[in-house]
């Protein structure tokens, strides 16, 4: 544990939240804004893209990052918060931000659940165990006719919703406010007693435990929160392409990015996953438009291996060191 | 290279209307065609698990597009297509299409293939109002009834009561008559919507469904499977499978000696020439359904010297070497496409969109009318079956009489051999 742990400057933190707060609520309306100077379409459906991963990378971050617990299941929970959306919406007629609360709730609990399930299993064993679990969700949702099942489920969304200029428009909102708001939750976690408690259990579970953490109640909370998150991250995905099927929300690509944006941006940070995921799916949605080929996850593999070797933690780490 | 498309269309166009400077009145029509071509862009699964299909695509627009250029463009304007590859990754779609409608300005769209990758498109399409092309869906507009959706696929709109007619057609071929049928598809929506049509046609013959099951995609091993269907004993096997499975299964089948009546169905694998070279015997008296075949009743107009020339740079595009499934189709497509907007004579997409559910097209896969939720007026499912095969040797696919077409009747080119199995 590091010696900031040993003290609790709790008035000091609450003097830190307020700049933050105006600081993420500017840089968004700075994008927003200029994204609608620009006045086109594709910048906010690229603008989604990447937002979906700065969501997706800091809900990860919470458990691999600070905890040290490596999920390789973010596809499984990002997939169930999908379809969750897409449960609400039929069963219920929920649009949109009622089905990213309840994705909330669902994926949230499914973390809790996940969490009390594995959780005392460690390193490798743990990372196995949500691997399964996207395996096991992806069976469910395969043999689910009410959400689709195999076949996919359509969601008919509006050409337009007043007073924004478009759809694309609409869901980009949502999706920067969702990325500002996850943003702020990883920050708070991590300079609170609980990310703290998770840095305490990354460095030594066994000696954290004895100094009194508990440890299993933290990564509780760390499982719960992280599922929510990336479950949050998925609920606008059946509105933004207006058809899922089980491929694509359960795309081996969401499982490589988010644990590969942490890593890149430098996990343990909360703005390690922001730089990662913005760096990298900025490139992967360039090489899309460009070189146009499946290189996308070849170049994320690539610069995952050179960091790995050349700064293993990341960006952040890297320039840190210096 | 196929992936760096667009640079190499605007090589081609460019190149295009410099040869037509000698061919034109005068350079400056020539060098104002150069200046404005007319772009046709899509996403397209030039990598990914769909890829053989998407490149095969890819190839038939693109000779489409160098011989509309070679006769002097359309509108009088070169052709310039503008590709993407979507990776066969529905999350790249709304971002490519937003990409070629909003930057790129392109004048046309048409759609990736195939159902998975169209449905995330519709949105933006529908949004802008523009007339969409698409090419081998599965009732995507069943859901959006976007009414400026014209989709090139010989399944039609109702595949429940379309889709299997033809194999029931087969089965009362059989000399006996058939009592018993056994139904499995892979999870997925095509198949699934292939069974239910088969279960249908069961259901209205009295044919007794001895085994009804449908599989995950991710299956390898399908010798329980196919014991199962055995030990049913079913006179006929309907099988809806993707490729990777419909390997599986034809494998397992061959291995245990299983020879029903009639064994087929919808597989998707054997129409492409690597599964026809690779599986080689297995094929032997397959019913299956089909898109193209090269006997004497599908000669339309065009398609020999279309195929000719797929066929002369499929190697080098890595795709299908045979185009015997969807390329013809795709040409077809372009074809529609083109004799819609010389007889508009200008790109209007309300104008496109009425043009194309007015009039029936002249195209090398015969004629193609579009009815009103934008699938073809009137289905055509063929139902093949490989006849006389004894290796993997490819040419005998370029010929007739290795696929006869069984049904529908308007089509039909030989007779049904029973039961299925290689020869002995």
């Amino acid at each position: 544990m590091s010696a900031t742990t040993l003290t609790d400057p709790r008035g000091a933190d609450r003097i830190r939240h307020l700049p933050f707060w105006l600081g993420a609520v500017g840089v968004a309306l700075a994008v927003f804004l200029a994204l609608r100077l620009i006045g086109n379409e594709y910048g906010y459906y690229a603008g989604y893209f990447v937002l979906q991963y700065v969501v997706l990378a800091s809900a990860w971050n919470i458990l691999g990052g600070y905890a040290g617990y490596v999920n390789f299941g973010a596809a499984g929970f990002l997939a169930a918060g999908a379809y969750t959306a897409i449960f609400v919406r039929k069963a219920f007629g929920f649009d949109l931000i009622p089905g990213i609360l309840c994705a909330a709730v669902v994926t949230g609990l499914l973390g809790l659940g996940t969490g009390y399930l594995t959780l005392r299993l460690r390193g490798v064993y743990f990372s196995i165990a949500t691997l399964c679990l996207a395996v096991v969700l992806q069976t469910l949702v395969v043999n689910w006719d009410y959400v689709g099942g195999s076949r996919g489920a359509y969601v008919i969304r509006p050409m337009t919703i007043p007073p924004f200029a478009s759809y694309g428009e609409y869901i980009f909102l949502v999706m920067l406010a969702l990325a500002v708001i996850t943003v702020g939750i990883a920050r708070t976690v991590e300079v609170s007693r609980l990310g703290r408690g998770l840095q305490a259990i990354r460095d030594n579970e066994r000696a954290a435990e004895a100094v009194g953490v508990p440890t299993l109640r933290l990564k509780l909370m760390a499982t719960a929160l992280c599922g929510a998150l990336m479950g949050v991250a998925g609920a606008p995905l059946p509105y933004y392409s207006g058809y899922l099927n089980p491929d694509a929300a359960f795309s081996l690509a969401f499982a490589v990015n988010a644990i590969a944006m942490p890593l890149i941006g430098g996990a343990g940070t909360w703005a390690g996953p922001v730089i990662g995921a913005v760096l990298l799916a900025s490139l992967q949605q360039a090489a899309t438009v460009t070189i146009s080929s499946a290189l996308n996850l070849w170049i994320v593999g690539w610069i995952l291996v050179i960091f790995v070797t050349i700064a293993p933690r990341g960006i952040l780490g890297w320039f840190g060191k210096r | 290279m196929a992936l760096i498309t667009r640079r190499r269309l605007g090589q081609a166009a460019l190149a295009s209307a410099i040869a037509g400077a000698g061919q034109t009145p005068g350079l400056f029509p020539a060098f104002a065609q150069s200046a404005n071509p007319l772009r046709i862009g899509y996403g397209m699964a030039l990598s990914g698990g769909l890829a053989g299909n998407g490149r095969a695509t890819n190839l038939a627009y693109q000779i489409w597009a160098e011989e509309v250029n070679a006769r002097g463009g359309l509108l009088g304007r070169p052709v310039q297509l503008v590709v993407y590859d979507d990776q066969t990754n529905g999350g790249t779609v709304p971002g490519i299409y937003t990409k070629l409608l909003d930057v790129d300005k392109v004048d046309i769209v048409t759609s990736p293939y195939a159902t998975a990758m169209i449905a995330p498109a519709m949105p933006v399409v529908m949004q802008r109002q523009v007339t969409f092309l698409t090419i081998f869906g599965a009732g995507v507009n069943e859901s959006f009834k976007y009414d400026r959706h014209f989709n090139m696929n010989v399944v039609g709109d109702n595949m429940k009561e379309t889709y299997a007619k033809g194999f029931f057609e087969v089965i009362d071929m059989l000399p006996s008559p058939a009592r018993s049928i056994a139904i499995t598809a892979v999870d997925n929506e095509f198949a699934q919507k292939a069974a239910e049509s088969a279960r249908h046609f069961a259901n209205q013959r009295k044919l007794r469904i001895v085994y009804d099951r449908s599989y995950p995609p991710t299956t390898v091993d399908f010798t329980p499977t196919v014991r199962a269907i055995q030990s049913a004993r079913p006179d006929v096997v309907f099988i809806a499978s993707y490729p990777p499975d419909t390997n599986g299964i034809l494998r397992a089948v061959s291995e245990l000696r299983f020879q029903p009546q009639i064994f087929g169905g919808a597989m998707v694998g054997p129409q492409l020439a690597a599964m026809q070279a690779q599986l080689g015997p297995i094929l032997n008296n397959l019913v299956n359904w089909d898109t193209y075949s090269p006997e004497p009743t599908m000669q339309f107009p065009g398609v020999a010297a279309f195929q000719a020339k797929y066929r002369e740079r499929a190697p080098a595009a890595q795709t299908d070497l045979l185009g015997n499934y969807i390329p013809p189709y795709a040409y077809a497509q372009m074809q529609v496409l083109e004799a819609a907007l010389t007889r508009i004579g200008k790109v209007d997409q309300a104008a496109l969109a009425a043009d194309l559910r007015a009039n029936t097209f002249e195209t090398i896969v015969g004629k193609v009318k579009f009815g009103p939720t934008g699938e073809w007026a009137e289905s055509r499912n063929l139902y093949c079956q490989f006849q006389n095969i004894t290796d993997g040797d490819l040419e005998r696919y370029k010929k007739p009489g290795a696929k006869v077409i069984l049904a529908p009747a308007a089509l039909k080119s030989g007779s049904l051999r029973a039961p299925y199995g290689p020869p002995a």
